[in-house]
C-alpha cells in the first residue's frame, strides 16, 4: 500500500464527514429523494476524483520515458508514438454518427426559421379561430363586429362611429344629405366588384330637385315628403335603387339602409365620395367582415 | 509548405484567416446578395414622395415609428404583411426605427386616407382620442424643398443604380415607369403637378390655394410619402 493512497483515503473520510456534519447541520435530508440523489452523487464524485488523481501522481512519480520514436521532430523535440487511446477513438466515432443525425435532426435540414414559426403561428390561430367561432349568434356577432370596429373602423368612423364631425361618414346613417347631392353631381363608381356598372352623373340637374332628393334619401324615404319623392322619380333613381331604395343585385346598391352586403362590398372595394376616401379593408377574414357587418347594420338602426 | 508555414507564425495566422473567412463569405454574401433585391412591387420614390421623406426625417418621425413590422401574428393582423429585405431596396437612409410610441408606418398607405392624415397631423388627439402625438401645424405653412429631393434622386439614380425612368415590375404581373426629371425646373413642375392630385383629397382651403399659387407645404409632401407605403 503506498503511502499516496492512505493520505487519499483520509481525504475521502474527511470529505465524506464534513458533508455529513453539514447536512445534519442544515436539517438532514429529510426523506427528499433529491437531496439523497446530491448526496450520493458527491459522495461518488469525491471518491472518483481522489482516486484517479492519486493514481496519476503515481504514475508521475514512477513512470520512464520509452518506446519508439516517431520519425517527425520538430527543433530536435521527438515525439514516442503512442496508440491510439480507446476512450478518445470511441467518442471520436460517437461524434462522426452524431453529426450525422445533427445534420438531419438539427441544422440545417431542420433548421429553425423564423418565417416557418410564424406561418405555424398563423395557420394555428386561423384554425382556432375558425374552431371557436364556426357559428355565432346574432349577439356574438354583434361583440365581435365592435371590436372589429373599433380597431379598423374607429380612427376615422369615430369610436362612436358618428364620424367625428364630418371626418368620415357617420354609420347611424345610410347617407348624408351632401353625399347624395355629390353622388348625384359627380355620379358613382365605387363599388365595382358588386355592382361592376356605376351610376352616372347629372341624372337631375336641377338644384331644387337635387335638394328635394337628398332631403328625401338622406332622412329615410318618408312617405309624406311629396315633392322628394316626385324628384326621386324624376331622376329615375328608382328604376336601379327601387321606389324605396331597397336596390337591385348587380345594379345598384340598398340607400334605404346598411345591411351585411353592402357593408361588406364597401370594406372589398373602399370608397370615394363627397367626404374624402377610404382604403379597402382586405385584411379582415370573412368572419370578421360578417361581424363588422352585423354591427353597422345594428348601430345604423339604432340598436 | 506546412513545414514553411509552421515556421512563421505570422503568415500562418494569415492562412487561417484566408480560410475561415472564405467559409463566411460564401455563407453570407450569396444569401445577402438575394435579400437585397428589390421585391417585385417596389418602385423608387416620386420627387414629392422623397421631399415627404425629408419631411418624415426632419421631425424625427422615426423616433417614435418604427417602419418594420415583424413576422408575428400580433403584428400582421394589425400592420399588413411582415416587412421584407427587399422593401428597403430604395431607402437611403432606412428609417426602420428602433422604438414605437406610435405604431408602425410601413404599410400606412393601406389603411389610412389623404384627408385623414390632413386631420390627423393638424390635431393628433382630434382623430384618436388620447394620442399623446403633437400636432404638426408648421407643416401646413412651411415649404417643401423639392430640390434636395432632387439632388437626393440624382444621387440615387446615378451612384446607387435605382432605377428611375425604367420600367419596375408590379405586384399585378405589370410594369410601372417612375419619371425623374432632367433639370431642376422640370422636378419641381413633377413635383407640382403630384401635389395638385394630393390636395384634391385634402379640405384645407389655405394648402389648396398656396400649391395653386405654386407653393408646396410640408403636408402634401408628407402625405404623398406616408400614402406611398404599402
Amino acid at each position: 500500500m503506498n503511502k499516496l493512497y492512505v493520505v487519499g483515503a483520509l481525504f475521502v473520510a474527511a470529505m465524506l464527514g464534513f458533508t455529513y456534519v453539514a447536512m445534519d447541520i442544515k436539517g438532514g435530508m429529510n426523506g427528499d429523494i433529491v437531496n439523497m440523489l446530491a448526496i450520493a452523487g458527491a459522495v461518488v464524485l469525491v471518491i472518483v476524483s481522489v482516486f484517479v488523481v492519486t493514481k496519476y501522481v503515481r504514475q508521475m512519480q514512477s513512470d520512464t520515458a520509452g518506446g519508439e520514436l516517431a520519425e517527425e521532430n520538430w527543433d530536435s523535440i521527438g515525439e514516442y508514438k503512442n496508440p491510439l487511446p480507446m476512450g478518445w477513438a470511441i467518442i471520436f466515432l460517437g461524434l462522426i454518427v452524431w453529426a450525422g443525425w445533427y445534420f438531419i435532426v438539427g441544422y440545417p435540414v431542420n433548421a429553425y426559421s423564423q418565417i416557418g414559426e410564424y406561418n405555424e403561428d398563423s395557420a394555428k390561430a386561423n384554425a382556432k379561430f375558425e374552431e371557436k367561432y364556426t357559428s355565432l349568434t346574432a349577439e356574438e356577432l354583434h361583440n365581435m363586429g365592435e371590436s372589429v370596429f373599433l380597431v379598423n373602423c374607429a380612427p376615422c368612423h369615430g369610436l362612436d362611429a358618428d364620424g367625428m364631425n364630418g371626418k368620415a361618414a357617420n354609420l347611424h346613417k345610410r347617407i348624408a344629405e351632401d353625399s347624395v347631392k355629390h353622388v348625384v353631381n359627380n355620379g358613382a363608381n365605387n363599388l365595382k366588384t358588386t355592382f361592376p356598372g356605376g351610376m352616372p352623373p347629372m341624372l337631375l340637374q336641377d338644384k331644387a330637385q337635387i335638394d328635394a332628393v337628398a332631403k328625401y334619401v338622406a332622412n329615410g324615404f318618408k312617405a309624406d315628403d311629396a315633392a322628394g319623392k316626385a324628384a326621386f322619380t324624376a331622376g329615375t333613381c328608382n328604376s336601379c335603387h327601387g321606389e324605396n331604395g331597397e336596390g337591385m343585385p348587380s345594379v345598384a346598391p340598398k340607400i334605404n339602409g346598411w345591411d351585411a352586403e353592402m357593408v361588406s362590398t364597401v370594406l372589398k372595394d373602399g370608397k370615394k365620395g363627397a367626404i374624402g376616401a377610404m382604403p379597402a379593408f382586405t385584411n379582415l377574414n370573412a368572419t370578421q367582415v360578417k361581424a363588422v357587418s352585423t354591427y353597422i347594420t345594428d348601430i345604423s338602426k339604432g340598436e | 509548405m506546412f513545414h514553411w508555414l509552421e515556421k512563421h507564425p505570422f503568415f500562418f495566422a494569415v492562412g487561417v484567416f484566408l480560410v475561415i473567412a472564405f467559409a463566411g463569405l460564401v455563407e453570407i454574401l450569396p444569401n445577402f446578395a438575394q435579400a437585397a433585391q428589390p421585391t417585385v412591387g417596389t418602385k423608387p420614390y416620386t420627387v414629392l414622395e422623397m421631399a415627404g421623406r425629408e419631411v418624415y426625417i426632419k421631425n424625427s418621425c422615426n423616433a417614435c415609428h418604427s417602419q418594420l413590422i415583424r413576422p408575428f401574428k400580433a403584428e400582421t393582423d394589425r400592420y399588413g404583411h411582415y416587412s421584407l429585405s427587399g422593401e428597403y431596396a430604395y431607402d437611403r437612409p432606412f428609417l426602420w426605427g428602433s422604438k414605437r410610441t406610435g405604431p408602425d408606418l410601413h404599410r400606412v398607405g393601406n389603411y389610412r386616407t389623404t384627408d385623414w392624415h390632413e386631420n390627423h397631423m393638424k390635431d393628433p388627439a382630434a382623430v384618436v382620442p388620447g394620442s399623446i402625438m403633437p400636432a404638426y401645424g408648421w407643416m401646413f405653412t412651411n415649404i417643401a424643398d423639392i430640390n434636395t429631393a432632387y439632388a437626393s434622386q440624382l444621387t440615387n439614380a446615378q451612384f446607387f443604380s435605382v432605377p428611375y425612368n425604367k420600367p419596375v415590375p408590379t405586384k399585378d404581373g405589370g410594369t410601372v415607369t417612375v419619371a425623374m426629371a432632367n433639370s431642376v425646373a422640370e422636378a419641381n413642375k413633377m413635383a407640382l403637378d403630384e401635389a395638385k392630385v394630393i390636395t384634391a383629397g385634402m379640405k384645407d382651403k389655405d394648402v389648396q390655394d398656396m400649391v395653386a399659387a405654386g407653393k408646396i407645404p410640408e403636408i402634401v409632401a408628407l402625405i404623398a410619402y406616408l400614402n406611398s407605403l404599402k
